[in-house]
């Protein structure tokens, strides 16, 4: 009796998913101007503390039931049979979690960088969750196209929101992008609809064997070729990379931590994973997977090296790091796709970390230029720390968590015959070293210019979400190992 | 049918080509509604009813309404449009893509007509359409919801003059 009333309960809390954002969109829109411009970021602030305790709250629920997957309806009546178009599982969950703590990072970073259109800031932020939470929970390949134009188009509108320059133009290259994903997406799902007769993930996964004929193989080989495009130009992989670093160098930085700390992940990421599990049947997914991240991880360290600007540097890092993600989900293991989800949660970690550092430096030193600083470590050392720290996790070093997601990997493509990957993403990491030491080096390390002699740390929520995301990366390092036991002993892995 | 699926094909052609070729964003957005009605009554046509209704109601109507008002919020008309975009040479090479792309369709369109499913029965979808759209749909009918919220604030931040708080 006790376990159904908790399983009702993971229900109920699944709803708070698109109930909190649709509700603060409301209040913050009815708000008198003067009051909104103060409590915007609360409410922004609220939504992902809320977001990040229902993930986890489900998340418990599920495993104290030692349930896998829960589906559930939204207002609609779950007893008509065919309703249940959410569902929440531990992938989900842990996903839903990422969006609401890069959520609290970008409004802390937005509190000291975003100081006008802050109502159309965190209304944007919302329906960015809606997108984000709802690509998560649905069941069905339609349903996740609809969701990823909400994520889409709000990305679009946050990068455009204050009409600079440089910030319409990575909108531009964003939107001209994603037009050509959505319609290679919508091609492949036709091509799959064709074939299938649905394109509930149940059915897609049963449905895909049946094709026999040459011209049946064919159109699923068509329709794979244009979703596996769709979801690389969402993700910013190797060779869909070209809008990438303009978007992320070009938006504010509060918006670049959402983008990459958690729109590619979502809106590429989860697709691929959502790919490879339906046609897990399919050979040639596998390794086309395998080859793209490859491709990504060693392009966009190359390309990490020869870049002068912060952001554009740790948005290449992100193209070189979403690589290791996709050598996860290739292997189509338990192993690997755990190793994927911990990448994805660290990724997210440090990638908000490395862009908070970037606030820092630009509210204080008022450039991102790497050649104009030095010695910074000196006058900012609570942001050299956290630099630090997120560069150590992201290279790989123990103990931090980053050194766990990418061992897991490693260790899964070593298992899986897929050796020659899983070395190609043991020597990258010498890159990732690389282009991290040398921001290291030319940013906190050497001589103090003259002009940065009365330079201080930086203060306020940006300070908070440095110190923040540095703990997460460190306890998430050390403990990593009891959290693995623990997941062992609810039989989730 | 046949006649009124081809007739219809081709007022989406030509709708859709004075979409992007008219110099008035008005007249552009109501183009683009005319090419996207046209598509609604080939759906009709072809038994995705449902599909159609929505193509027609969110796409030729809800969607047109959100365009003319950004475009009558924006002021922005031919007279403000820089020389270079009244340049004709940026369609010269239209038709040729326009060929391609048809010749294209024809070639995936033939090869694979034996797995296409067969239409169900229009009479027959449409007395399932409500159980369809609120039963089975209902993931889509909350990110169709999402998308118009998304849209209006989209219209509101990038058209409105002034700051907003």
């Amino acid at each position: 009796m006790r376990v159904i009333a908790n399983i009702q309960m993971v229900a109920n809390i699944a709803v708070l998913f698109f109930v909190i954002p649709l509700a603060i969109i409301a209040v913050n829109t009815l708000l008198p101007k003067k009051l909104a411009g103060r409590v915007s970021f609360y409410l922004g602030g609220f939504a992902g503390i809320m977001q990040a305790a229902a993930a986890a709250a489900d998340f418990f629920l599920l495993s104290a039931n030692r349930l896998h997957e829960y589906e559930f309806s939204l207002l609609w009546d779950l007893s008509i049979e065919g309703s249940e178009r959410f569902s929440v599982d531990s992938l989900s969950l842990v996903m839903l979690f990422c969006i609401g703590m890069v959520t609290i990072v970008s409004v802390l970073v937005a509190k000291q960088t975003v100081h006008d259109r802050k109502r159309a800031y965190v209304n944007l932020l919302m329906t960015l969750i809606l997108g984000m939470n709802g690509m998560v929970l649905v069941t069905d390949l339609f349903s996740l196209y609809v969701f990823l134009e909400v994520v889409g188009l709000s990305s679009f509108i946050l990068i455009a929101m204050f009409k600079t320059d440089t910030g319409l133009e990575g909108a531009f290259k964003y939107l001209v992008m994603s037009v050509m994903a959505t319609v290679f997406m919508l091609t492949g799902l036709a091509f799959i609809f064709m074939q299938t007769g649905s394109l509930q993930y149940k059915h897609v996964g049963m449905n895909v064997l049946r094709f026999q004929s040459h011209s049946q193989s064919v159109l699923i080989y068509a329709a794979l070729i244009l979703l596996i495009s769709g979801f690389a130009i969402k993700t910013g992989a190797v060779p869909f990379h070209s809008w990438l670093p303009d978007a992320h160098q070009s938006a504010n930085t509060a918006i670049s931590i959402l983008l990459s700390g958690i729109v590619i992940k979502v809106a590429g990421i989860y697709g691929f994973i959502v790919l490879v599990d339906l046609f897990n049947e399919v050979p040639a997914i596998n390794m086309t997977v395998a080859v793209i991240g490859t491709v990504s991880i060693i392009t966009g360290a190359l390309l990490a090296m020869q870049q002068n600007h912060f952001k554009r540097i740790v948005a290449y890092s992100s193209v070189s790091q979403v690589g290791y993600i996709l050598l996860g989900i290739s292997t189509g293991s338990t192993l690997g796709l755990l190793g994927t989800v911990v990448h994805i949660f660290n990724h997210a970690t440090f990638k908000s970390a490395l862009f908070s550092n970037a606030a820092a430096l630009h509210e204080q030193v008022g450039s991102l230029d790497i050649n104009e600083m030095g010695g910074l470590e000196k006058r900012m050392p609570v942001t050299a720390f956290s630099s630090v720290t997120a560069f150590l996790s992201t290279t790989g070093i123990p103990p931090f968590a980053g050194f766990w997601s990418k061992l897991l990997i490693i260790m899964a493509l070593w298992k899986s015959n897929m050796q020659v990957f899983a070395g190609i993403a043991l020597v990258a990491s010498i890159f990732t070293a690389a282009y991290f030491l040398r921001i290291q080096k030319k940013v906190f390390f050497g001589k103090l210019p003259d002009k940065y002699e009365n330079l201080t740390e930086v203060k306020g929520t940006v300070k908070f979400a440095e110190i923040m995301l540095s703990v997460v990366t460190i306890l998430t390092g050390v403990f990593f190992p009891l959290a693995l036991l623990y997941l062992k002993g609810r039989g989730i892995i | 049918m046949e006649a009124v699926v081809y007739t219809c094909l081709g007022l989406m052609l030509v709708f859709g080509i004075l979409a992007v070729m008219l110099h008035s964003m008005l007249k552009s957005a109501i183009a683009l509604a005319a090419a996207s009605a046209a598509l609604g009554v080939i759906m009709y046509e072809l038994g995705a009813i449902w599909a159609a209704i929505f193509e027609v109601s969110v796409c030729s109507g809800l969607v047109t309404v959100i365009f003319i008002s950004a475009i009558s919020l924006s002021n922005t008309d031919k007279k403000d449009l820089p020389k270079l975009y009244e340049d004709g040479k940026r369609m010269a090479f239209l038709p040729l893509v326009l060929i391609i792309s048809g010749i294209l369709l024809i070639v995936v369109a033939i090869s694979s007509v034996s797995s296409l499913p067969v239409p169900t029965p229009v009479a027959e979808v449409a007395d399932n359409f409500r159980e369809i759209l609120w039963n089975h749909r209902q993931a889509d009918i909350w990110g169709q919801i999402i998308v118009l919220i998304t849209g209006a604030l989209a219209v509101a931040v990038l058209f409105k003059e002034g700051e907003l708080p």
